[in-house]
């Protein structure tokens, strides 16, 4: 080892953190759409522009007046009108500007909502092969975060620049109106000013990029090293990772020593400019009151006043001016992310594609796969040539090992995904021709890892329904045996942990199961419904099962292959295709892969805890499993 | 600038915020006096612009133009000393952040599962940034606006009164107004902002489920209730937001309309002294810039509370992380290890939240020997592995290394003897080869390339990584070219054979592996098993048979113990386990 500290190299890439480009206000043409509903709002805004600026720019002038009324006319009425009218122009002044912010921020608010609820929905028919390979975090942060900084566009009224920029001119127009020689000499410091801010402003954007860029790295490193916390103990890399953090870190903070000079210097610049242009000023307005006389040199003096006063107003838009640029920047950007989302064509289950030529058989089919072909990655086919026919009301189980692609058979009936060759027919229609709001409301699913909300048990058995049937979801819970279980807890009011983490796997299975019966849909799919069901519930639960199956059409995919004796038919699927159909008898009897499979499942039911091995979960190894269930962005599994 | 390379001091629990900024006192001195000279500077502006104005209006071009110099004189020095004080000021809160989060993760890197269970990688993240932005706000904006304010008060109000007392009282008016309502609009605005806080938080959580949910969601086709449950959140979010904004709107106007007042009272009352001639043009306009010079410290002073507060809380949740207590700690007179390799579990029982999860496990491993631990998942095998190095709270007098209580041992030792991987190996989002030398003392010592191949070769993913799209520079983890669950799981291996440690402990290294690649790695094994200890945890029969000797754990409690080939001739759990992954392997050999 050499003396150095050992620095790690675990830092995370930055890449797609630091935006070198600047965006266009082209950008804001396509806000448009989402703030039409408020145009009115939005146009009082501009409407009150003139009139705010009107009313703070009399003011100097009504200071000059003042002063002319109490040298130079030397009369209490006249003071006495001009003290009214400031009173006026402040009470306008303060209306209008409250007027102006208050509409602005309930416009771009509900702007932002619209945006956000765009987004949502396009989240929603973004394809489930997107999802699948995207981390979750990237997605909500275009729905929360994104829609968030492009709030601030309102919220900071970086929008509004337009009206600073217009309160600069109406400054110098005031200033010219007054005295043209003294605003000539007046505007002199404008040019290095502009100079120097605008240099200030180049450097101050690299420091604040290094900033983002160095954030958003000292987040991920801290992530990561939570997440990796055991590998980082197990092999005594402490120090080394510290050594590796504290250089982002200092990274960070040197660049927001430097953001702090550029801040500090742009303040105290256009401070001192504006007392040099006061100077500047007074300067010119010696070398005139020289030729003037008492009265007129009295005037002069309420101008130079009234000059003080506009220099002040003139130079604190310009130090505003950067700080709105970079909120007008990063609001931008997030607009162009969020942009970049709405545009995104693919589409989850897109009505009016070229549909394969078929022709249903009879309308005794309710369900048919015929000769399927499908892909969740390009050249690695999960499922081939596969062809399956599932009358009405009839139920059949679909069994095979561990990937063999159960799960992708009934993903497919649903549309959650395209096959990339043959038909999927629901009813006698290809599913592509089916809305695909229609053709999933007609299948109830219990998938084997059950998803519940962070709601009430209410919620969940309702499936969200707006009104639930309280009666009906009661008589659902009792019928799966959980109204007893759950009564303690609050019953149908129990409120549920995000995912339902407070109940057990099976408990959660039993929701989704009186879910499927408070639903109450032609179609059933049970897929391993019961795999975390102890066996004695799962007993009782047969009972409730039966009643739910009687004349609906199901598919059933169960791992406990005594679970689907009752069928009419099992389906036996191995490595994509389907290798043996017919009934559970038949299959034994044909001594292939359905009976090595229930021979299999023999050994495992004389194995003393069947159960234990799958419920029993402890977070064993701690920090890693933990820190990543409960913030990494996992991406979501495509189970077949 | 580069950083120092000091580890920083841990908290001991005791230290407030003010022992964390005491190293940077003196600069804070500094930038306080820099801001007084900065003070003396802006007040002393207007001064000048009255003396200007009086001679002015008296036609004295001389003194006018001596008014103007000194006012430019001025400004240049008011531009160095506003500059520097409001960087030093500023610069020690950036300090302070960056000792803080330092000792952040220096805490972090001592503490094991029972803070992590409560406290999530969200959570952590969030302290060490926006909390911290919140202290160094506190320290940087909150120091600088005391002192500012305070000095501005007591300058402007004196300096005003030299002008005119009857008037400085006169446009005071107003100001209690002014300060109380600051004070209200700094609480409210923290409290509605709080409540935006949460209502977006409450927001992205939905987000996050749904997103996460869409599965499911779709499968019932519920995207229709789904929108209507958003949209009532999005709804809540915006109107909490609004209250927020609306509030800001409300602030500026109100506090710009109050201080008017104050102008207006000079304008009447000052114009008729001027008119009385009891003051001249020059006093009024100075009295004038004076009292617009209060404006900014009143307004601070509100918003000074907010940020008092908001800093205080969050770093109280700092501190928290900083005091939080570790699972496993060093005793002070630690021994070193002694490097043989022997293994003995004495006795081991261990509850995880109550629940027993090892039950009076006890076994020996010889130096250079192999156990094999097999059980169902939730046997407990894998808390019995993550024992071993102490990455759990190992009790004392149940685990030996070489005949010592391995909590006596110096923790680096210890670790450093037993290698260890886990089953769900984390990979850092960085290179593959980057994740391997993490295991190395030196990775740049002569021939650490060449281990670090072996090692890959070793745990047979050589070539796989070779054919990264970037090589053995490819950026895996998170952020990076997915790996799938058996490479990662080789990649560990790899990372634990190349710390060349006495003892391995393997967490069910094959539990992602096809068939083909578990016999590369159970090849692997025995040739890593050679010369050193190692403790295989597994629940594959083709691993486990390659030991000395298994040992079969079921719910935390040793049932069978004996070579793989006196197991497997028994009728417990061993041989049925054996019997099914027989069968197993039959049906994956089908078709």
């Amino acid at each position: 080892m050499t003396d150095e500290r050992r620095v790690a190299n675990v830092r995370p890439p930055t890449s797609d953190v630091v935006d070198e480009k600047t965006y266009d206000l082209v950008l804001l043409r396509r806000l448009w759409p989402f703030a039409r509903p408020y145009a009115r709002l939005f146009i009082l805004t501009l409407c009150l522009v003139p009139i705010v600026t009107a009313a703070s720019l009399s003011q100097p002038l009504l200071m000059r007046a003042t002063i002319q009324a109490s040298l130079v006319e030397r009369s209490s009425s006249a003071l006495g009108r001009v003290v009214v009218l400031f009173a006026i122009a402040i009470t306008v002044e303060f209306m209008a500007r409250f007027a102006q912010q208050y509409a602005l921020q309930l416009a771009g608010q509900r702007t932002v909502a619209a945006i956000r609820t765009a987004t949502y929905a396009r989240v929603q028919r973004l394809p489930l092969s997107y999802l699948d390979r995207t981390p979750i975090g990237r997605v909500v942060t275009r729905v929360t975060n994104d829609s968030d900084a492009l709030g601030e566009l309102f919220a900071s009224g970086a929008v509004l620049a337009i009206s600073d920029l217009v309160m600069l001119i109406g400054c110098l127009a005031m200033m010219f109106y007054l005295d043209v020689g003294m605003t000539l000499v007046a505007i002199c410091a404008i040019p290095p000013l502009a100079l120097a801010v605008d240099r200030i402003r180049r450097r101050a954007r690299e420091a604040f990029r290094s900033i983002r860029a160095s954030i958003a790295q000292l987040n991920s490193y801290m992530s990561e090293q939570v997440q990796g916390i055991a590998i980082v103990q197990a092999f005594g890399r402490e120090d080394a990772c510290l050594a590796e953090y504290e250089q982002i870190n200092a990274i960070h903070r040197d660049a927001n020593v430097r953001s702090i000079r550029y801040d500090a210097l742009l303040f105290s610049i256009v401070e001192s400019i504006a007392a040099v242009t006061v100077a500047i000023v007074l300067w010119y307005a010696a070398v005139h009151v020289g030729g003037l006389g008492e009265v007129e040199s009295a005037t002069y003096v309420g101008t130079v006043v009234a000059f003080y006063d506009y220099v002040q107003r003139f130079f604190v838009p310009i130090r505003e001016l950067s700080t709105k640029y970079t909120i007008l920047q990063s609001s931008l950007a997030a607009a162009e992310r969020i942009f970049g989302l709405l545009d995104m064509r693919d589409d989850d289950a897109p009505a009016g594609l070229a549909v394969p030529k078929y022709v249903a058989d009879d309308d005794t089919i309710a369900i048919e796969l015929r000769d399927v072909e499908f892909a969740y990655r390009t050249g690695h086919p999960v499922l081939h040539g596969v062809s399956l026919k599932v009358r009405r009301g009839e139920r059949i189980a679909i069994v095979g090992p561990t990937g063999s692609g159960k799960t992708t058979i009934t993903a497919l009936a649903l549309r959650l995904y395209d096959v990339s060759k043959g038909n999927v027919v629901v009813d006698g229609r290809d599913v592509r021709e089916l809305d695909r709001g229609a053709l999933r409301s007609k299948f109830a699913c219990v998938p084997q890892d059950v998803f519940l909300y962070n709601d009430t048990v209410l919620a969940n058995v309702a499936a969200l329904d707006p009104n639930p049937d309280v009666e009906r979801a009661r008589d659902a819970l009792a019928k799966v045996g959980l109204e007893e279980r759950l009564a303690h807890r609050g019953g149908l009011e129990a409120k549920l942990d995000e995912r339902g983490a407070n109940l057990s796997a099976g408990e959660r299975q039993l929701v989704a199961f009186a879910r499927a019966i408070y639903l109450n849909r032609p179609f059933l799919v049970l897929d391993e419904a019961t795999a975390h069901v102890d066996s004695e519930t799962e007993a009782r639960l047969g009972k409730a099962a039966e009643t739910m199956l009687a004349g609906r059409t199901a598919i059933v995919i169960a791992h406990r292959l005594s679970t689907v004796r009752s069928v009419d038919r099992i389906v036996v699927v191995h490595r994509g295709r389907i290798v043996e159909e017919g009934k559970h008898e038949e299959l034994l009897a044909l001594g292939g892969l359905y009976a090595r499979l229930y021979e299999l499942q023999l050994t495992e039911s004389t194995s003393p805890h069947p159960i234990a091995e799958a419920a029993a979960a402890a977070p064993i190894g701690g920090a890693p499993v933990e820190g990543a269930r409960n913030a990494a962005p996992a991406t979501q599994s495509a189970v077949s | 600038m580069l950083p120092e390379v000091k580890p920083p001091v841990l908290d001991d629990g005791r230290e407030g915020l003010v022992e964390k900024v005491r190293p940077y006192a003196g600069r804070l001195a500094w930038g306080a006096f820099l801001l007084l000279l900065t003070q003396g500077a802006e007040k002393a502006a207007p001064w000048l612009f009255r003396i200007g104005l009086n001679a002015l209006q008296a036609r004295q071009g001389e003194t006018v133009r001596n008014a103007a110099l000194g006012v430019i004189a001025l400004s240049a020095l008011a531009w160095f000393v506003r500059t520097q004080s409001r960087m030093r000021v500023f610069n020690v809160g950036r300090d302070v952040e960056y000792d803080l989060r330092n000792q952040v993760l220096a805490r972090v890197h001592l503490l094991g599962p029972s803070f992590f269970k409560r406290t999530s990688t969200g959570d952590i993240m969030s302290r060490a940034t926006n909390d911290l932005a919140q202290v160094r706000l506190l320290i940087g904006f909150g120091a600088l606006n005391v002192v500012n304010s305070g000095l501005a008060f007591v300058s402007a109000i004196a300096l005003m009164f030299v002008v005119s007392p009857r008037l400085t009282l006169l446009a005071l008016i107003p100001y209690p107004f002014l300060t109380y309502s600051a004070r209200r609009f700094g609480k409210a605005m923290f409290a509605r902002s709080s409540e935006a806080q949460v209502a977006i938080g409450a927001l992205s959580e939905r987000v996050q489920e749904d997103v996460a949910g869409t599965r499911a969601l779709r499968s019932l086709g519920l995207e229709d209730r789904q929108r209507a449950r958003f949209e009532k959140v999005n709804t809540n979010a915006i109107e909490k937001n609004l209250r927020l904004v609306s509030l800001r709107a409300l602030m500026w106007p109100v506090m710009m309309g109050l201080s008017s007042i104050g102008t207006l009272i000079v304008v009447w009352q000052g114009g008729q002294m001027v008119l009385d001639g009891e003051l001249t043009v020059g006093d009024f306009a100075a009295f004038n810039a004076y009292l617009a010079q209060l404006v900014w410290p009143t307004l601070a002073f509100g918003y000074l509370l907010g940020i008092v507060q908001r800093g205080r809380a969050s770093y109280e949740r700092v501190r928290q992380v900083l005091i939080a207590a570790p699972d496993v700690a060093e005793d002070a007179d630690a021994i070193p290890a002694k490097k043989e390799g022997a293994l003995s579990v004495r006795d081991l029982s261990y509850e995880i939240e109550g629940q027993k999860v090892l039950d009076h496990v006890s076994f020996e491993v010889p130096a250079g020997g192999s156990v094999a631990v097999v059980g169902a998942t939730g046997s407990g095998k894998s808390t019995l592995a993550a024992l071993l190095p102490r990455l759990l709270r190992t009790p004392r007098g149940a685990v030996f290394l070489d005949g010592d209580d391995v909590t006596r041992l110096k923790l680096s030792d210890l670790r450093r003897t037993i290698g260890f991987a886990q089953q769900e190996p984390f990979l850092f989002s960085t290179t593959v080869a980057a994740n391997l030398t993490l295991a190395q003392d030196d990775p740049t010592a002569p021939g650490a390339r060449a281990a670090l191949e072996h090692a890959a070769s070793e745990a047979s993913v050589k070539e796989e990584i070779e054919q990264l799209p970037e090589g053995w520079s490819t950026i895996v983890g998170e952020r990076g070219v997915q790996l799938s669950g058996g490479q990662k799981q080789r990649v560990a291996l790899s990372r634990a054979l190349l710390g060349a440690p006495r003892v391995l402990v393997l967490d069910d290294p094959l539990s992602a592996v096809d068939s083909r690649t578990e016999r590369a790695i159970l090849e692997a094994l025995d040739r890593a098993a050679q010369g050193r200890t190692m403790v295989l945890v597994t629940h594959r029969i083709a691993a486990a048979a390659r030991c000395d000797r298994v040992l079969v754990l079921d719910r935390g409690r040793v049932v069978e113990d004996g070579t793989h080939d006196e197991l497997v001739l028994g009728t417990g759990l061993y041989s049925r386990l054996a019997a099914r992954q027989r069968l197993e392997q039959e049906i994956a050999e089908l078709a």
